[in-house]
C-alpha cells in the first residue's frame, strides 16, 4: 500500500479494522474507505458467508460417499487408478477399507449421510452435498492454503479478505472478516497485498477468565485509571508532535488507532459473551456438552457475528486427520462438530438468516477409500486413511444454493470424479457469484499483474444454484 | 472396454470411404452440437481458448493447443481429444466437470475414425499472437545501458553539498519548489542512527555531536563501522530471500543450518563485501575458486540464497516438486537482482515485458542442472541439500574436542540404559511367577525402569543427532548431468515442448552469452551476467533499494518491479548517477550509503509544507524528507537499547534445538522429518537483536519475536523489497498492553532510579534515551503533573511506557 496516495480520511478509516470504532466512523462518515459498503456487481443471493473448516480432512468414504465395491473388497488388494508419479507411504498395499458405520438416505432427496452425523442427517433437506470436489495438493499446509487463498504456495489474500475487499463491511463497528480458532498458519486469514483492513481478525473464545479473545487485550497496568492517564499522556505528546510537523495522515491514524484499541478492551469481551442467548439456543448448539462445548460456542458466536453483519466468519474445527485407527477416532471427531454445525443451520433458518447467509462446510481434502497403515503390521480394522485431494465432499447451505441436492459422482472406488467435478477454483467462483461478485472481475494489481482469488481458472457451478 | 471401442473404430474406418457428404452431414448433425454444447465454453474464440486450443474452427484442432494437434484424422490413439474425452489420462480429462456419456464419446470416436470431416470454412479472426520483439524491448528505460550522468547546474548554488543534491534541487527548481530547511541536529542524528543501525543514538553520542560537517562524517563512519550496521542491513536482504529457520511450510521442519547463511549476510554487510561479489557467491559460490577454508565455506554458505526460501519438501510428485523449486529460483533471481517478475513466464511469454518463454527456460535449465533437494528416509519427505564446510585446522581441533566431550557425555547414559535394561529383563520372569499380591509392586518397578530407559534413549538420540560433527550449510551443487531444458507446457513437467539452450534474458544482454563448459550447470556464467556492470538492471535495482531504505521511497517506487507496468523513476538521471557511482566505487554499499546520508537532501526536515504539498502531494520530487515508521526489528531493538538490556550476539543457531523438549521426530526412519516446537527459549533470546531470533514461516513468531507479526514483518514465504505498512489497532494494543513493552518500560525506570539523583535529571535522561532529544519546558511540566498523579512505585514505569508508545518514538522523523 502506498501511504502517500491515500487521503487523511481514508487513512483514518484504515485504522477502523477493530471493534468499537464507532467514534471513528462518525469522524470519517461519508468517506470512501476500504470497508465502506460496496454494491455487488450483480444482484446477490447471499450477503455473508460462514465457512466451517474441518481441518485435517474428513473421511468422505465413511461419511458421505460409500462404495459397494470397496465394501465387497474390504481387506483385499484393489487396483486403483492412481497417479504413479506419486510416492506412497503406508498405502502401497492398496487394501480396500469398508465404510465404518452406516451411510443411509436422508430427508426427502435421500441424500447419503452417515449415522456418525445424526444432526447433519437431520438437516439433509437444507444442504447441498458436493461429492466430487477436487483440489491440487495432498498435504495439509498447501491444501489448506489453497482452500483459503486459491494457491498451494506463496502468500495471497484469503477468500474472506477478497470478499471484504469486494463488498466492504456491513457493520462499520466490526471487522469484516473474523476467524474463530484458526489454524497456526497466519496466511489462512491474511490479506497479503490487499489493504490490511481486509485481514481476518483472529478470535479465541476464552476457556477461562484469564484468556482474552484477542491478543494484548488485558490492561498490563492492572489499574484502569493509571492506564488511561498513561494513554492521555502519550496522546498529548502525539498531539504536540503533530502540531509541530503539520498534517500527517500516518500519525493521525496512529492516534485514532490508540483510542480504538482502548475501546476494544471493553467491547471485545462483550463480543464473545454468549450469556444473552436463550437456554434453548445454547442447548441446540450443545453448549455445556462434554465434547461439543468448544465448537458449539464457536458456531453460536459465528451466528452472532453474522447476524451483526460480519461479512465472512470462519470457524475452524480440527481433529479430522485420521491416518490410523480411523474406526475408533472418527466417531469422536464427528461428535465434536456434528451438533454445533447442524444447529447453526437450524438457528440461521429460524431467524430468517439462512436465506442470505451462505454456509460452507469442508475439509482441505478427503481421505482414500483404501487403507493406510504406517506401522505395516496392524490388522485392517486398526488402519486409517491417507489424504485424498482427487475427490472429497463439501456441503453448502443457504445463500441461494439448491437445498436437498446431491451433486457429483465418483468412480467405483470413490477416488476420481466421474461427473459434477468441482475444483476449488470453481467453488471459489461460486461463492463469489452468490455474493454478487464476478470472480474474473474482482482483481487487485500487484507487481504489475492483476491478481484474482481464482487466478486464471474457475467456473461458477450453475447446477447447484437454487 | 478399449477393445470394444477399437472394434468400433475399425467398423467406422470401413465406412469412411463412403461419400464425403455423409461425413459432413454426420459432423453437422452429431459432432458440431456436441462441440458447441460441451467444448466451446472453454475452447472457442467467443469464450476462452484454454490450453491454447480452439475447437470452433477446423484449423483449431489441426494446429491444436499446448500439447499439439488435438486430432490426428483416422488415428484415435494419437488424437488427444479422444484421450481426453475417454478420461484415459488423469492429467487431461475433458470436459473437466464430468465425463461425457458413452454415446457422446462414441460420436467423437466415430468422427475421428472417419477422418474428422469438418465443414466449417468460415475463418474466425484469430487473435494475433503477441510476438516478443527483443530489440524494441531494449528501448524501454530499464533495459537501456546505465549512463554516467553528470550533476546538473542549479540556481541555489549554496544548498548542495554533494552531487546527489544537485539532481534533487534541479528538479525542485524546475517545478518551482524549494528544499525544506535542515532538520535540527538531534533529529538528524536519530534519523541516521536508526537508518544505518536500527538503533537510536546513545546519550553520549548526542553529547558528542555538534552538527559540523566533520562531526556528521565522524558519526556516519562510526555507525557504518559498528556491527549494528550489518545487523540491520542484512535483514533488508533477507526480506528478498524468504529466509526462515524452517524448511518449507509443513510440519515445522527445522532448518538447523540456515543461520549460517544469515550470519554470512551480516558479515557481508559489515565487511562491505563488494556487491557484485556478493551476487556471484549467492548464485554460484560453490563454483568459485577460494584461497582459504573460510572463503570456501563462505562461498558454499552463500548459495543458501537459492534454497532458503519457501521450498516445498513434502510433495509426493518429486519431479513436479523439483520443477517448482526451479521456478522459485528463477523467480528469485528475477526479483532480488533484476527487478523483474519471471514466475509467470514459466507458462507463457510475459504479457507485458519483453521476456519470452525461451528466456525463462534458458535460465531454468541452469537450475534444473543444479542439485538442491534429495529424498530422505522419512515417508514422502525430501530435504534441502547440505554441503559439508571446510574447516581450518584450528577449528577442526576445537570441534573434535567438543565431539569427544559429547561422546563422553553419552557413554554413561548408554551404560545406565543397558544396566536398567538388564534389570528390567530380569524382572519379567519374576512378575510372571510372582504371587498375586506381589505383582503390582513388581509391575510398578518395571514400568519405572521402562520410563527411565525411554527418557535415556531420548537423551542419547538427541545428543547423537546434534553431535558437533563437521559443520554443514544448506547449499546447492551442480548436478551430475547438466543439460539444457525443455519448455514445460503450462508448467506441467510431463508435457514437454522445445529444448531451450541455456542462456540469459536477451532483452538485458549486450553480447552473446558465452558457451557453458561441458558438465557445468551454467550458474557461474549466469552470475557473471547478473553481476556485470553492463547489466542494465542489477546496479539500478540495488541502488534504488538502498535509496528507498534511506528516503522511505525508491526513486522507482515499485522497488521489486522495473518492468512495463512498474513505475518510472522520479529522477532517472540521479538513478543512473548512483548506479554508475556504485559500480565505480567497486560496488561498495557502505560508500554509497555514506555519500547519500551526508547529502544535504538527507538532512532536510520532514515538516509539512502546504504550498509544496499542493504541487507535489506524494513528495516525489523530495521537497522534504519522508517520515518512516520504525520496522518491527527497529522497534524491538531500540526498546532494548534504551532499556540497557540489549545483549550483543555473535550469531549462531537461532533455534533452541539444544533443549530436547523442543525437538521431535529425530529418528531417521520416522514417517515425518525432524521438527521443532518452542516449549523453551534461551533466556538470552529476549535480549538479543531481532535478526538473531528464529524466523518461522507458518505460525506466529516465537517468544519476544512475536512483535514481528504485529508490525508488518514480511511473511517469510514472500519476497518483498519494501514492507507493507499498516496501522491497525492490534499495534496500539501491543504498545498499550504487551508484556514486552512493559518489561522495557520497567527496566528504563529502574535504570533511571539507579543513575539519576533527582526528578529533573531523570526527566532529562528519559527524554534523551527514548526520544534522543532534550525535554521541553511544556513537557517537563506535563510530566511532573503526571508523576504526581500516580502512586510513586509505578509513576516512572508509566511515564517510560507512555513515551515508548508515543508516535515520536515509533516514527523516525
Amino acid at each position: 500500500m502506498n501511504l502517500n496516495n491515500i487521503s487523511r480520511r481514508s487513512w483514518l478509516q484504515l485504522t477502523a479494522t477493530g471493534f468499537g470504532a464507532l467514534a471513528l466512523h462518525e469522524l470519517v462518515h461519508g468517506a470512501q474507505s476500504p470497508l465502506a459498503v460496496k454494491s455487488p456487481r450483480f444482484p446477490a443471493k447471499a450477503k455473508r458467508v460462514i465457512f466451517l473448516f474441518m481441518s485435517g480432512g474428513p473421511s468422505q468414504p465413511d461419511l458421505f460417499d460409500p462404495k459397494d465395491y470397496i465394501k465387497r473388497m474390504h481387506g483385499q488388494k484393489i487396483t486403483a487408478p492412481v497417479n504413479t508419479n506419486e510416492l506412497r507411504v503406508g498405502t502401497d498395499k492398496f487394501l480396500a477399507l469398508a465404510t465404518h458405520g452406516e451411510v443411509k438416505p436422508r430427508g426427502q432427496s435421500g441424500m447419503m449421510i452417515s449415522d456418525l452425523l445424526p444432526h447433519t442427517a437431520s438437516i439433509a433437506d437444507e444442504i447441498c452435498l458436493l461429492r466430487a470436489v477436487h483440489a491440487d495438493n495432498n498435504q495439509h499446509q498447501p491444501a489448506a492454503l489453497q482452500f483459503h487463498t486459491g494457491v498451494t504456495a506463496d502468500v495471497r489474500p484469503s477468500m474472506g479478505s477478497w470478499i471484504s475487499y469486494g463488498l466492504g463491511a456491513e457493520n462499520q463497528n466490526l471487522p469484516s472478516f473474523i476467524s474463530i480458532h484458526p489454524d497456526s498458519d497466519t496466511r489462512l486469514y491474511g490479506s497479503s497485498f490487499l489493504p490490511a483492513a481486509h485481514q481476518g481478525t483472529k478470535v479465541v473464545i476464552p476457556s477461562s477468565d484469564k484468556q482474552s479473545p484477542i491478543d494484548y487485550l488485558a490492561d498490563i497496568s492492572g489499574d484502569a485509571k493509571a492506564q488511561r492517564a498513561r494513554i492521555d499522556f502519550t496522546q498529548r505528546m502525539n498531539k504536540r508532535l503533530l502540531d509541530q510537523t503539520g498534517a500527517d495522515a500516518r500519525m493521525e491514524g496512529m492516534i485514532e488507532s490508540m483510542e480504538t484499541a482502548f475501546r476494544m478492551q471493553m467491547t471485545a469481551p462483550e463480543l464473545v459473551d454468549l450469556s444473552n442467548e436463550s437456554e434453548a439456543t445454547k442447548k441446540l448448539y450443545g453448549i455445556g456438552g462434554k465434547d461439543t462445548d468448544k465448537n458449539a460456542r464457536a458456531c453460536l458466536l459465528a451466528r452472532k457475528m453474522s447476524e451483526a453483519g460480519v461479512r465472512f466468519v470462519q470457524v475452524t474445527m480440527g481433529g479430522w486427520d485420521h491416518h490410523g485407527d480411523i474406526r475408533n477416532a472418527l466417531p469422536k471427531s464427528c461428535v465434536a462438530s456434528d451438533q454445533p454445525c447442524a444447529a447453526l443451520i437450524k438457528d440461521l433458518k429460524s431467524r430468517g438468516l439462512l436465506e442470505d447467509t451462505l454456509v460452507v462446510w469442508s475439509g482441505e481434502f478427503g481421505r482414500t477409500p483404501w487403507s493406510q497403515d504406517l506401522s505395516g503390521t496392524s490388522p485392517i480394522e486398526k488402519h486409517g486413511r491417507e489424504h485424498q485431494p482427487e475427490s472429497f465432499c463439501t456441503w453448502m447451505a443457504g445463500g441461494g444454493i439448491r437445498p436437498g441436492f446431491t451433486f457429483g459422482e465418483t468412480d467405483d472406488f470413490g477416488f476420481r470424479p466421474v461427473s459434477g467435478k468441482v475444483h476449488l477454483h470453481d467453488l471459489h467462483a461460486t461463492i463469489l457469484n452468490q455474493l454478487g461478485l464476478d470472480h474474473e472481475q474482482l482483481t487487485w494489481r500487484h507487481l504489475g499483474r492483476d491478481f484474482r482469488l481464482t487466478d486464471v481458472y474457475g467456473n461458477v457451478v450453475k447446477e447447484i444454484l437454487a | 472396454m478399449n477393445r470394444f471401442f477399437q472394434s468400433l473404430g475399425i467398423v467406422m474406418l470401413a465406412l469412411a470411404p463412403a461419400r464425403a457428404g455423409d461425413g459432413m452431414a454426420f459432423f453437422e448433425s452429431k459432432v458440431l452440437p456436441l462441440l458447441q454444447s460441451r467444448c466451446y465454453e472453454c475452447h472457442s474464440h467467443e469464450k476462452k481458448i484454454k490450453g491454447g486450443l480452439a475447437l470452433d474452427l477446423k484449423s483449431g484442432w489441426q494446429t491444436g493447443g499446448d500439447s499439439g494437434p488435438a486430432i490426428v484424422p483416422g488415428d484415435m490413439a494419437k488424437s488427444h481429444l479422444i484421450t481426453a474425452v475417454r478420461y484415459a489420462d488423469p492429467e487431461m480429462e475433458m470436459p473437466p466437470k464430468g465425463k461425457l456419456s458413452a454415446s457422446e464419446i462414441e460420436i467423437f470416436e466415430q468422427w475421428v475414425a472417419m477422418g474428422a470431416p469438418d465443414s466449417r470454412v468460415k475463418q474466425t479472426a484469430t487473435k494475433a499472437a503477441r510476438v516478443i520483439d527483443i530489440e524494441a524491448g531494449k528501448k524501454f528505460w530499464a533495459f537501456r545501458p546505465v549512463r554516467d550522468e553528470q550533476a546538473p547546474a542549479v540556481k541555489k548554488a549554496d544548498w548542495p553539498s554533494a552531487p546527489v543534491d544537485r539532481f534533487i534541487l534541479a528538479k525542485l527548481e524546475a517545478n518551482g519548489l524549494s528544499p525544506a530547511p535542515d532538520a535540527d541536529a538531534y533529529t538528524w542524528l536519530r534519523r541516521v542512527s536508526l537508518d544505518l543501525t536500527g538503533l537510536p543514538p546513545k546519550p553520549e553520542d548526542l553529547a558528542r555531536f555538534d552538527a559540523s560537517p566533520a562531526s556528521r562524517a565522524a558519526a556516519v563512519d562510526r555507525l557504518l563501522q559498528s556491527s549494528a550496521f550489518g545487523e540491520r542491513w542484512a535483514r533488508h536482504w533477507l526480506d528478498l530471500v524468504g529466509y526462515a529457520d524452517q524448511i518449507g511450510t509443513s510440519n515445522n521442519v527445522f532448518a538447523e543450518h540456515a543461520w549460517r547463511y544469515r550470519d554470512y549476510v551480516i558479515d557481508a554487510c559489515n565487511s562491505d563485501k563488494p556487491f557484485d561479489r556478493f551476487i556471484r557467491e549467492q548464485i554460484a559460490g560453490d563454483l568459485l575458486p577460494a584461497t582459504s577454508p573460510q572463503e570456501r565455506a563462505a562461498n558454499i554458505t552463500a548459495t543458501g540464497f537459492l534454497v532458503l526460501g519457501d521450498v516445498e519438501i513434502v510433495a509426493v510428485d518429486k519431479l513436479k516438486m523439483e520443477h517448482d523449486l526451479v521456478d522459485q529460483q528463477v523467480s528469485k533471481i528475477g526479483s532480488a537482482f533484476l527487478g523483474l517478475t519471471l514466475g509467470c513466464v514459466r507458462c507463457h511469454d510475459h504479457k507485458f515485458d519483453p521476456i519470452a518463454q525461451t528466456d525463462y527456460y534458458a535460465i531454468a535449465g541452469m537450475f534444473r542442472s543444479t542439485e538442491a533437494t534429495y529424498k530422505t528416509d522419512n515417508g514422502v519427505w525430501s530435504s534441502v541439500h547440505k554441503t559439508e564446510l571446510p574447516e581450518t585446522a584450528k577449528q577442526k581441533a576445537e570441534r573434535e574436542l567438543l565431539l569427544a566431550a559429547n561422546e563422553a557425555r553419552i557413554r554413561p547414559w548408554e551404560a545406565e540404559r543397558d544396566n536398567l535394561g538388564k534389570e528390567k529383563a530380569a524382572l519379567e520372569p519374576q512378575i510372571v511367577s510372582a504371587r498375586k499380591e506381589a505383582k503390582p509392586d513388581l509391575e510398578k518397578k518395571r514400568d519405572e525402569l521402562a520410563a527411565r530407559i525411554k527418557s535415556l534413549n531420548g537423551q542419547i538420540e538427541h545428543a547423537k543427532f546434534f553431535a558437533p560433527v563437521a559443520p554443514k550449510a544448506f547449499a546447492v551443487r551442480d548436478g551430475e548431468k547438466p543439460a539444457d531444458m525443455r519448455i514445460t507446457i503450462r508448467g506441467n513437467p510431463y508435457a514437454l515442448g522445445d529444448l531451450v539452450k541455456r542462456a540469459v534474458l536477451r532483452v538485458a544482454s549486450w553480447t552473446e552469452f558465452p558457451p557453458i563448459p561441458e558438465g557445468k550447470s551454467g550458474r557461474l556464467q549466469l552470475a557473471d551476467w547478473v553481476a556485470d556492470e553492463r547489466n542494465p538492471l542489477t546496479a539500478r535495482v540495488t541502488v534504488n533499494r538502498i535509496w528507498q531504505k534511506l528516503f522511505g521511497e525508491g526513486l522507482v517506487r515499485s522497488v521489486d518491479y522495473f518492468g512495463a507496468r512498474g513505475e518510472t523513476p522520479s529522477h532517472p538521471e540521479l538513478l543512473d548517477h548512483l548506479a554508475s557511482r556504485f559500480v565505480q566505487n567497486g560496488w561498495s554499499q557502505k560508500q554509497l550509503i555514506r555519500e547519500v546520508v551526508l547529502s544535504r537532501a538527507y538532512r532536510m526536515s520532514s515538516a509539512h509544507n502546504p504550498t509544496a504539498e499542493t504541487k507535489d502531494p506524494d513528495n516525489r520530487l523530495l521537497w522534504r524528507m519522508n517520515r518512516q515508521r520504525l520496522d518491527a526489528e527497529a522497534i524491538r531493538d531500540s526498546m532494548l537499547a534504551i532499556s540497557g538490556k540489549l545483549t550483543p550476539s555473535s550469531g549462531g543457531p537461532a533455534l533452541p534445538l539444544e533443549f530436547p523438549e523442543n525437538v521431535s521426530s529425530i529418528s531417521p526412519k520416522a514417517v515425518n522429518p525432524p521438527a521443532f516446537s518452542f516449549k523453551k527459549m534461551r533466556p538470552i533470546q529476549d535480549f538479543e537483536r531481532t535478526i538473531y531470533l528464529p524466523v518461522i514461516r507458518t505460525a506466529t513468531q516465537p517468544g519476544s519475536a512475536k512483535l514481528r507479526d504485529v508490525f508488518d514483518f514480511t511473511q517469510p514465504a514472500q519476497i518483498a523489497g519494501k514492507r507493507a505498512e499498516t496501522a491497525v489497532p492490534t499495534q496500539a494494543l501491543f504498545l498499550l498492553n504487551s508484556d514486552t513493552v512493559r518489561a522495557r518500560a520497567t527496566e528504563v525506570a529502574t535504570r533511571l532510579a539507579e543513575t539519576e539523583a533527582n526528578t529533573s535529571a531523570r526527566l532529562e535522561a528519559l527524554w534523551l534515551r527514548i526520544l534522543s532529544r532534550p525535554i521541553t519546558s511544556v513537557e517537563r511540566e506535563d510530566a511532573a503533573n503526571f508523576l504526581e498523579s500516580l502512586p510513586a512505585e509505578k509513576a516512572w514505569i508509566e511515564l517510560s511506557h507512555a513515551l515508548l508508545a508515543s508516535n515520536e518514538f515509533m516514527i523516525r522523523l
